[in-house]
């Protein structure tokens, strides 16, 4: 053999298993990182390591404390069609305050007390909302409220809030306009991710680092949030994704039974991605209908993740889907010893849950949306310890620029002048079972048989992505994005 | 008579002073709930004056209400310094208007018709409602307008004030409605109710007289859907135009007795209070009222008022049996 054959061939075979090396690591389906990118040092952080034995948690039946206690109202739908969110966000907080009271408490006003979770059913009526929230606040004399399903409510618990001078911990919904100039109070704290945030954090992805489709088809619910959320991926669109095209925009009401009209346009516009901000309900009937019309278009969405209607739709319809959360991170999605003791906590504790919905597969896994809840709720509960008293006062001045670290490492401030979460965002494309392992790299290397799940996440950078603020609150005057 | 007169007065005046020391003794979150309970009461009575007296069934009287909650909403965000017995009126007038457009048309239908009529009716306001939510708010509805103050103190943040205000708004509505029902017009209304060919036959002129009803029924509803936007600081399609804002106030009367003057509030203080403590235990208050109002309609037709009313006859009849 001539030696530059020999040559040749060792340089293949080089390439070769360089490439097999590098093609069966995980690290490689990675967003590469930004460079100079401004990182959120955490003033605080979550220790599962502190974290009370939860052998005997079940979220159907709660150990719930009395006498002098630290009370949260968990402000959601508990029953009419949006009733499931409120079971779930119930389990979040419960978990929470689950492990706290194990430990002992929270040491507050000089004593150590009990945390006490209180349902407040909303109905999904604005008056019934008002009605609930007053009665927790004279009544019930709640130290917080927790919510909720819908921006509109969210208003509605931010104002008696603000009237009874009471914390709102806003963990769930992302309406900018809840902490602009008009609605803005010191009371209440957007402590997740937001509107603009999350649509501009879409349109990079798309525009920066997938680089694919160009034709996109917007497809909400028809109340505030969802016209923004519209109107902030088109402004995150001409940001980051210039080349994109719009080639539609619905709106829909909430809570509907027949999307066909809807996706029939959607089908002959020659969209290749549906933008939505759908939640539950309409999130998962909209994506089970889609595929029954035979529309296999991937949902660029924030709520389309819910594990009963995916495993429902099955592996194929659900390949491809692309979620925005505010816990991923970044890929594997285990990095450390402590993440997987949390994970495992959970899991193992869920299997042992008898009573629909918490035995469902919903809640087998320690992820996504459920798990940034949770890990808010500890976040707020940070704050509270730190300030020594249930005095809100006390509790603002802490949490104003605080900055809490994840189990999963992921970092989130409390920008102070107009209480605005900042993080950094993970999107993450849902792939085959087979594929899992790219993000689920513990055992079984899968988070579902039946459904396409997270695979690759990719990282949008807080700096990217900064959450909108309102010129126009005095607070937030000559203030850069970081509130500075 | 002169004995009976000053027992009256001293009645009057008894109340007068519960009313104005209530807020003081039962706290914030009770005094709200009277306020609810007296705006629905007088939301109630103003359906009353068109199925109770004139025998007139509509399944959209919420659009009068939501027309009131809107028209205060939209004055107060939009006219700067607007007080606010002004802005009531305005939530009057916008529903009054409405009335008036609606009633060369609905005043010459009944029965089925008349409900069903009002029923689309309804249902267009609502989902108009919503798609004009640059307007309306979407779904998300008007919240957060300014609250003009009664004296000094805004009204969102004093609901003692708020509460006399109510109270002396509503008080007057119930006063003047009941009034109606003494007048020579609200004989004819009844007249219309029981035999509307023998009133025609009279020489009364039906249609113009149940278009007047329609009006004053829209115009007590507007009322007290300004005021239910004012307590709330917010109006929105689902709350104040929904499906089931037409029917609390046909359950309530149904509940109560429909064609007593009183049967409806006597409803809507029923449905409060089971309302408040069914939520305590259980999420569906729907059901319990639903089943409430299946005994009510099987077992006492002419409602809870028809029961009283009964059972005092009988009393009386009893006293008289013993006296002879």
């Amino acid at each position: 053999m001539k030696r530059s054959s020999v040559g040749f061939l060792s340089v293949f075979l080089a390439f070769v298993v360089g490439s097999v090396v590098l093609f069966n690591s995980p690290a490689v389906f990675a967003a590469k990182p930004e460079k100079n990118v401004k990182a959120i040092k955490p003033v605080a952080s979550f220790d599962v390591k502190k974290m009370a034995d939860m052998s005997d948690f079940d979220p159907s039946n709660p150990i719930t404390p009395s006498g002098d206690t630290i009370k949260i109202a968990v402000v959601a739908a508990f029953s009419g069609p949006s009733a499931y969110n409120g079971q779930i966000y119930y389990a979040m907080v419960q978990w929470v305050a689950h492990d706290i009271n194990k430990r002992g408490g929270i040491l507050v006003d000089g004593k150590k007390k009990l945390i006490e979770v209180i349902k407040a059913d909303h109905q999904s009526k604005v008056d019934q909302c008002k009605k609930v929230t007053e009665r927790m606040a004279l009544q019930e004399k709640v130290h917080f409220f927790w919510g909720t399903d819908g921006s509109h409510f969210m208003k509605i618990i931010n104002d008696t809030a603000r009237k009874y001078k009471i914390i709102a911990i806003n963990a769930t919904c992302m309406s900018d306009d809840l902490q602009n100039a008009t609605n803005f109070s010191p009371y209440a704290f957007h402590a997740t991710f937001s509107t603009e945030m999350v649509a501009r954090g879409m349109a990079y992805y798309y525009g920066q680092i997938r680089k694919k489709e160009k034709k996109f088809y917007i497809l909400n619910q028809d109340y505030a949030f969802g016209r923004q959320f519209a109107e902030d991926f088109k402004k995150g669109l001409q940001e980051y994704h210039p080349q994109a095209q719009l080639v539609g925009e619905d709106f829909h009401k909430l809570f509907l039974t027949d999307y066909a009209p809807y996706l029939t346009k959607i089908q002959a516009s020659g969209a290749e991605v549906i933008f939505t901000g759908d939640w539950l309900p309409d999130a998962g009937n909209l994506l089970k209908q889609a595929r029954q019309m035979g529309i296999m278009l991937p949902f660029a969405n924030v709520y389309v993740d819910e594990p009963n209607y995916l495993n429902e739709t099955g592996v194929e319809g659900t390949k491809g889907l692309t979620n925005i959360s505010a816990y991923y991170d970044s890929t594997p999605f285990f990095k450390t010893k402590e993440h997987i003791q949390m994970y495992t906590t959970w899991k193992q504790q869920q299997a042992k849950w008898k009573e629909l919905p918490y035995s469902s597969i919903a809640f087998q896994h320690f992820t996504a949306n459920a798990a940034a809840w949770v890990m808010t709720t500890y976040w707020a509960m940070s704050v509270l310890e730190r300030a020594g008293s249930t005095d809100p006062d006390k509790i603002i001045k802490v949490w104003e620029n605080d900055s809490f670290e994840y189990i999963n490492g992921k970092v989130v401030k409390m920008r102070s002048c107009d209480h605005k979460a900042i993080m950094d965002l993970g999107v993450t494309e849902y792939v085959p079972p087979e594929q899992q392992k790219v993000s689920m790299n513990i055992e079984p290397f899968y988070w579902f048989k039946n459904a396409s799940y997270t695979g690759p996440v990719y990282k949008v950078p807080a700096e990217k992505v900064l959450p909108w603020m309102d010129q126009n609150l005095d607070r937030c005057k000559g203030k850069n994005g970081w509130g500075e | 008579m002169k004995n009976n007169l000053s027992v009256k007065i001293i009645l009057w005046i008894a109340g007068l002073i519960l009313l104005t020391g209530l807020p003081h003794v039962i706290g914030i979150y009770y005094t709200n709930m009277v306020v609810a309970f007296a705006i629905f009461s007088v939301f109630a009575l103003s359906l009353n004056m068109l199925l109770g007296f004139t025998g007139l069934l509509s399944f959209g009287h919420a659009m009068f209400f939501g027309m009131g909650g809107y028209g205060t909403a939209l004055a107060l965000t939009h006219i700067p310094g607007l007080a606010v017995i002004p802005a009531v009126g305005i939530g009057a007038a916008t529903a009054v208007l409405l009335a008036l457009i609606l009633s060369p048309l609905v005043v010459r239908v009944s029965g089925t018709a008349f409900a069903m009529l009002h029923l689309a009716f309804g249902q267009l306001l609502f989902v108009v409602a919503l798609k004009l939510y640059k307007i309306t708010g979407g779904e998300d509805g008007i919240g957060n307008f300014p609250m003009p103050g009664l004296f000094t103190e805004s009204l969102s943040t004093s609901p003692v004030h708020f509460y006399y205000l109510a109270m002396i708004i509503l008080g007057l509505c119930v006063w003047l409605m009941w009034f109606v029902t003494k007048t020579p017009f609200g004989q004819i209304q009844v007249g219309i109710r029981d035999n509307a060919r023998r009133i025609d036959y009279l020489g009364y002129q039906v249609p113009q007289t149940k278009a007047v009803v329609y009006v004053l029924s829209a115009f007590f509803a507007g009322i007290a859907g300004s005021l239910y936007g004012l307590s709330h600081n917010l109006v929105s399609a689902e709350g104040s135009l929904g499906l089931w804002m037409s029917f609390y106030p046909i359950i309530a009367t149904m509940i109560g007795g429909v064609g007593s003057f009183f049967g409806p509030i006597l409803g809507v203080a029923v449905f409060q209070g089971i309302d408040e403590l069914i939520l305590r235990y259980t999420e569906s208050t729907e059901l319990v009222m639903g089943v409430i109002l299946i005994l009510v309609v099987m077992f006492l037709p002419a409602g809870l008022m028809g029961f009283i009313s009964s059972l005092m006859l009988r009393l009386k009849s009893r006293s008289c049996k013993n006296q002879s």
